[in-house]
């Protein structure tokens, strides 16, 4: 036995396990996705069973790429993760900043900074989308209001009021409308992912050199150089993880969207993939492949790029 | 010009008082090392002549002109650090033309300042690395020519060998010493380290929990330290103390003898003691002698050709004229 054998003997277990852990799911998953497969059928009950008999070849992926949702739920899929990973690498690179300095009152602000995180999706999205978000009841119809109130107000006033008289009446924005609804979702789970990202990005702060930092300050940077040229590079590495671990995560996202527009002309591939398995099996699988794709094809471009910084 | 004065500098951390009333003057082009043992406030004294710290009270004159509330980068001084504090994700060219790329000097000037910064400290061959892929006596250098090239008033050092293994340590020091006699530019040099203090000093300021001791050239330091505290500091291996009797007898509190300032002896000598260890250097024997009735142990420098082992009996003759006296303050009598 050479020296690699024993080692690799030893790995075999695990190796398999993931192996199988892996690989049944896609597997069957794949099957699925081959054949004609539904829950529910009157008129063909033989399809209600899985079975190789009912082969329908590449019938089912054709049925997805035809659906009407389809392109819209992979457009939408990429929009809200790239805009969540865009928002929440920037808002929690600005908070960790801002806290990483010592004030009075650190410890309680930096607990608030993280409670979002622990406030449950459906939770979430059910507070912004009926207490913040909504139109009529929510802050924002509030905030819409009141604004409009002090125009009307300043209209009235003299000198100035001709100025504010050119003004359009502000309309609150319904979040849950076809068009917004995408926002609506990237609003609230940015609002719950960016403490993720301060978490991490304030840890890796806290290991920031200061003497090369005071190195800096000597050597003439101000603050935005000692930003630009340390501390961000400094993150990088930690950038990429947040946007790694975000992306797996956000692209599942299905909560939220439920919540705030039960799909409604915001959909993405699982909430597709929901509708689907809600009767039509065989397509589900076949959107699933599909999403498997599409996570692959995400995944080689952030290993790529957190594969360079890690080069560094 | 580099002409740095402190007048009366205070420093406090809250209730802690690290430096009181401090006074000094480090003439232009002299090359001026902090010396004390760790903790005395050294360190925090560079920084505050850096203007990294704050000072409590007090002013800080660099040629004339009061720089206590004046910006770091606005002093005109550089600095190399302990840790080297190199930007981890530039490459040496970039790490050296910072400072420059800060102050917006053009780009065809920051890479012939580079470059001649780069082959006085034979660091051509690796501009275009990253400091990680340097070794340490290589960061160390790239530190130095970052700082070379700001063409500063002034250099602070603050213990930039402490990180350096023996040998490396001995090749820098050489190197900075060959720099300062070179660009004759005032340096203030921060180490615990009195070999260092001694080899590289024009001067040297002895600290101790922010008090200045004693300041003077390395050799007077050597001969006349001012008190107990700068004696036993200065010199290696430390100085003999002796005290009670035998000190009344040169009409002093304490007298101090140093190891190289002793002749030993196998048959005859004014004291008496036995070795236990000796310690060959081949150029030197160190012998640490118990038993003389005078002090705990005394240390002996001797020839490296004299040999006495473990439990002989040695005696010891003190060169008289260099018995050091001091009175019940530890203060020197003369």
């Amino acid at each position: 036995m050479s020296n690699r054998t024993l080692p690799r003997l030893l790995q075999t277990p695990a190796v398999v396990l993931l192996l199988f852990w892996m690989l049944i799911p896609l597997s069957m998953t794949l099957y699925f996705s081959f054949i004609r497969y539904v829950l529910n059928s009157l008129r063909r009950p033989e399809w209600t069973k899985p079975s190789l008999s009912n082969w329908r070849g590449f019938g089912n992926y054709e049925f997805v790429l035809n659906n009407k949702d389809f392109l819209l739920a992979i457009q939408n899929s990429l929009l809200i993760v790239c805009s969540i990973l865009f928002f929440t690498v920037i808002f929690g690179i600005l908070i960790a900043v801002l806290i990483n300095k010592s004030f009075p009152g650190q410890g309680i602000v930096r607990v608030l900074l993280i409670s979002p995180f622990f406030v449950m999706p459906a939770v979430n999205a059910v507070l912004w989308i009926n207490m913040i978000l909504d139109p009529v009841l929510g802050l924002q119809g509030l905030a819409v209001n009141g604004l409009n109130e002090v125009i009307q107000a300043l209209r009235e006033a003299p000198l100035i009021g001709w100025f504010f008289s050119l003004w359009p009446e502000l309309t609150p924005i319904s979040f849950r409308a076809t068009q917004t609804s995408a926002i609506a979702v990237i609003i609230m789970v940015t609002w719950q992912w960016t403490p993720f990202a301060v978490l991490i990005f304030m840890t890796s702060l806290q290991s920031e050199d200061q003497q090369q930092k005071e190195a800096a300050i000597l050597d003439g940077a101000g603050a935005w150089s000692q930003f630009r040229f340390l501390t961000l590079p400094h993150l990088g590495r930690p950038i990429a993880i947040v946007v790694m671990i975000q992306a797996i995560f956000h692209l599942s996202l299905y909560a939220e969207i439920e919540i705030v527009s039960r799909g409604n002309g915001n959909k993405n591939l699982p909430y597709l993939i929901g509708e689907f398995a809600n009767n039509n099996i065989g397509a589900a699988s076949a959107t699933g492949i599909f999403a498997v794709i599409l996570a692959n094809i995400v995944a080689f471009f952030l290993l790529r790029m957190i594969g360079k910084t890690l080069m560094e | 010009m580099g002409r740095i004065v402190l007048e009366n500098v205070t420093k406090s951390f809250g209730d802690a008082h690290v430096i009181p009333p401090l006074d000094l003057t480090i003439e232009d082009g002299e090359f001026t090392v902090f010396v004390g043992p760790s903790g005395c406030g050294k360190s925090t004294l560079l920084r505050l002549i850096a203007g990294l710290e704050e000072t409590t009270s007090g002013r800080i004159v660099i040629d004339d002109a009061d720089v206590t509330e004046v910006s770091p980068s606005k002093r005109g001084l550089a600095m190399v650090f302990q840790s080297y504090a190199l930007y981890p994700h530039m490459t040496v060219r970039k790490n050296i033309a910072f400072p420059m790329r800060m102050a917006g000097v053009p780009e065809s000037e920051q890479e012939e300042r580079v470059m001649a910064a780069a082959k006085s400290l034979n660091l051509v061959d690796y501009l275009d690395r990253k400091p990680g892929q340097l070794s340490g006596g290589q960061r160390q250098r790239v530190a130095i020519g970052r700082a070379i090239v700001r063409d500063p008033t002034a250099f602070l050092f603050d213990e930039p060998l402490s990180n350096l293994d023996a040998a490396l340590r001995v090749g820098m020091r050489l190197e900075i010493s060959e720099m300062h006699e070179r660009m004759k530019t005032t340096m203030i040099y921060v180490t615990h380290d009195q070999v260092e203090a001694m080899t590289m000093a024009d001067k040297i300021v002895v600290l101790q929990a922010g008090v200045i001791e004693q300041v003077g050239t390395p050799l007077e330091l050597y001969r006349t330290p001012r008190n107990k505290f700068v004696a036993g500091f200065i010199g290696s291996p430390k100085m003999n103390f002796i005290t009670g009797e035998e000190a009344a007898h040169y009409g002093a509190e304490t007298i101090g003898v140093r190891p190289e300032h002793i002749q030993v002896s196998a048959d005859s000598g004014k004291w008496t003691g036995k070795v236990s260890v000796s310690e060959h250097l081949g150029s030197d024997t160190f012998f640490h002698i118990h038993d003389t009735g005078l002090a705990d142990t005394i240390t002996v420098r001797a020839d490296g050709e004299v040999s006495f082992k473990h439990g002989d009996t040695i005696h010891l003759t003190p060169r008289e004229d260099v018995v050091h006296k001091f009175d019940a303050a530890g203060l020197r009598i003369t």
